[in-house]
């Protein structure tokens, strides 16, 4: 399940009031998130959460349900 | 259309491999000529975020090819076949592409279809496609055979099959058949197909000979002093020119080795590049504008402990139009990694003529001037004066050898010395004309020169590209149509019909452009106008195309051409003028 404050951070990011993300949702699948402003995503969750991904994370991410579990991972 | 040979090309300080461009050479036989003079020499290093490289020698390249090729040659692939390569980046991409030319067809790499794109269209523009570019054959992964089949099958097509070569076993016994057979190719022959932009499923099939590339290669090797202790490093993708003859078919046949990286991966993960320079030691890379940005705002310090970019000698900056600020922030940023002042230079190329037209010269900063804006909007290079809007434009060089350069007004004359123009080309590496396209060649190619579109100036001798004759917009080196835009958001509900259409808006932070839409709708409320935003950016993404930014308008508000249609450049002056306007809504 895709957390409200992850959600939030990737929404924000991308000027979108609402858009349904659920674990199997894929980038591509939400308005705005494409290849150019991916690494703008993921350095809008790394700042929200005080987190840190390295490359390899990065490009093993499929799914919006894989980046909530490796951000659960590195929060503990 | 080819030239001679360049005598100093062969000077010893460059120590170039003897013979490149000999009379009876072709892209095949300078392959194998490497093979058996370096067999252990590598080749191509492909690069993966996490994992090992994958590393081809020249022997390993080879005999790899040749398997691939018998088996292609198995299964009904003939000499001048046009054989369409659609698969994901990986290893074996690179000898699968030389085991088409070693089966004597034409390769054509093109692009893997983005996951938005919905299938039916991505299945219209390779059905467009094919009818120019004479498809025979579509190399894929099995992923796109239920996409793809229907093409096979249906009348109108020229595509006679599907192979999926990453499932073959190899073909040992066979493959030496080939080395003891080697296709009889001559250098006249057709080595590759590449597609230069057009709106969907219209992309204009350029077809380059043996000869064409030899040649071209060689003589763009001598503009930028390659020699052989270089090592190239590209992240670009090999459905471009820039990828695919300067950073591909460059070190392979000059028989120096390339590192290939994935064009998702790096998107994703930009510190990729600078990792592989670090690891590798690599020498050259060609970049596009926005490129320097992605590198320069979004890697972060902990990504650099470990670099060092002492070993790079050259940056080239091409395929859209070299933003000053963009080198600046670059060097900016990794001057203390090592980057040299001296590595920035920039070149103006394009598929029409191989590759290179012009290249600034090497171990230089390119020059840059500080030019009046509101002149150069209306056409006249002018240096600024204090306290003047000024626009600093960089310099793309001078023609390479065997390259002529004019700027011509809009009836194809001589431009006035300082005046911005179009920027007419003629090239001993141009090509002949779009394949099965006439009409079109006709438009662009007259008298040997061709009309690239491109507005520039030239000061010194030294060419200055500073935008499209056209309304394309050019979003991180690719060319997007604004027809192609328009008409995937033409049909969204609430916009006036017709009454829509799709600008370029400069991103300073991507160091390039994006698409924006302005629309006129009757609506008003701000929920409805969020919903509405929302509707056209979906549209786009159907069609495959982010759209950063909606401005909705009242009825009439867009300026018409004299055709009667929305102007797009009127338009958007206006929408320049007018934003701050209650009337302008935008999201």
């Amino acid at each position: 399940m895709i957390k409200p404050d992850l959600k939030h951070a990737i929404l924000d990011e991308l000027r979108l009031e609402d858009w349904q993300i659920d674990d199997e949702t894929t980038a591509a699948e939400v308005p705005g998130w494409d290849s150019l402003s991916h690494v703008n995503v993921i350095l809008a969750v790394e700042k929200a959460f005080g987190v840190r991904f390295s490359n390899v994370e990065v490009l093993k991410l499929n799914s919006i349900g894989d980046l909530q579990r490796l951000l659960d991972s590195k929060l503990g | 259309m080819m030239v001679g040979l360049s005598g100093n090309l062969y000077t010893s300080s460059l120590r170039m491999p003897r013979g490149v461009g000999t009379e009876h050479e072709t892209a095949w036989s300078r392959w194998c000529k490497n093979a058996a003079e370096r067999p252990n020499s590598e080749a191509i290093i492909h690069w993966t975020g996490g994992e090992a490289a994958f590393r081809w020698t020249f022997s390993t390249l080879l005999a790899a090819a040749k398997e691939y090729a018998s088996s292609l040659v198995e299964r009904g692939v003939r000499r001048g076949d046009v054989c369409a390569i659609i698969l994901h980046h990986n290893s074996q991409l690179y000898p699968l592409y030389l085991a088409v030319c070693a089966a004597g067809a034409i390769p054509a790499i093109l692009a893997y279809p983005n996951p938005r794109l919905h299938p039916d269209k991505f299945r219209q523009g390779i059905e467009g496609m094919s009818r120019r570019s004479g498809l025979d054959w579509i190399l894929t992964s099995r992923e796109l055979q239920p996409v793809l089949e229907p093409l096979v099958t249906g009348s109108g097509s020229t595509i006679r099959g599907l192979h999926f070569p990453l499932e073959w076993e190899a073909h040992r016994e066979d493959s030496q058949r080939l080395q003891e057979h080697p296709p009889q190719l001559i250098p006249t022959d057709p080595l590759l197909l590449q597609h230069s932009s057009g709106t969907t499923g219209l992309q204009k099939p350029v077809l380059l000979s043996h000869n064409a590339v030899l040649e071209h290669v060689k003589r763009y090797a001598e503009a930028i002093s390659l020699t052989n202790s270089d090592k190239i490093v590209s992240w670009l993708p090999l459905y471009h020119d820039m990828g695919l003859i300067a950073a591909f078919h460059l070190p392979l046949i000059f028989g120096i080795p390339s590192i290939q990286i994935d064009p998702f991966q790096w998107v994703m993960a930009p510190s990729l590049l600078l990792e592989a320079i670090t690891q590798e030691r690599a020498t050259v890379t060609w970049l596009p504008n926005f490129a320097f940005n992605m590198m320069a705002f979004k890697v972060r310090d902990e990504d650099l402990h470990e670099v060092d970019l002492s070993s790079l000698r050259l940056i080239v900056n091409c395929s859209e139009p070299v933003r000053y600020e963009s080198h600046e922030n670059f060097l900016k940023r990794f001057q203390p990694y090592g980057l040299r002042p001296t590595a920035f230079s920039a070149c103006y190329a394009m598929a029409e003529t191989t590759f290179a037209v012009t290249q600034t010269p090497i171990g230089v900063v390119p020059t840059a001037v500080a030019l009046d804006r509101a002149s150069l909007a209306r056409g006249k290079v002018e240096p600024v004066t204090d306290g003047v809007p000024a626009r600093i434009c960089v310099s793309s060089g001078r023609p390479i050898e065997g390259c002529e350069v004019r700027i011509v007004d809009e009836n194809r004359f001589d431009a006035a010395p300082g005046s911005v123009g179009e920027i007419a080309i003629t090239s001993a590496a141009m090509f002949s004309g779009y394949r099965n396209y006439p009409e079109k060649t006709a438009e662009v190619l007259c008298d040997g020169w061709y009309y690239s579109g491109d507005y520039g100036f030239q000061v010194d001798g030294e060419l200055f590209v500073i935008g499209r004759k056209k309304d394309i917009i050019i979003v991180a080196g690719n060319n997007i149509y604004p027809e192609d835009v328009e008409d995937a958001v033409g049909a969204v509900p609430r916009v006036i019909p017709g009454r829509l259409v799709a600008i370029a808006e400069e991103n300073p932070e991507l160091g390039s452009e994006h698409v924006a839409i302005i629309a006129e709708t009757s609506i008003t409320s701000e929920h409805d106008r969020k919903s509405l935003r929302l509707e056209i950016v979906k549209a786009g993404m159907a069609s495959g195309i982010t759209i950063a930014s909606v401005y909705l308008v009242p009825p009439r508000w867009l300026i018409k051409s004299s055709a009667g249609k929305p102007s797009r450049k009127g338009s958007r002056e206006k929408l320049m003028t007018d934003r701050q306007r209650s009337e302008v809504w935008s999201g």
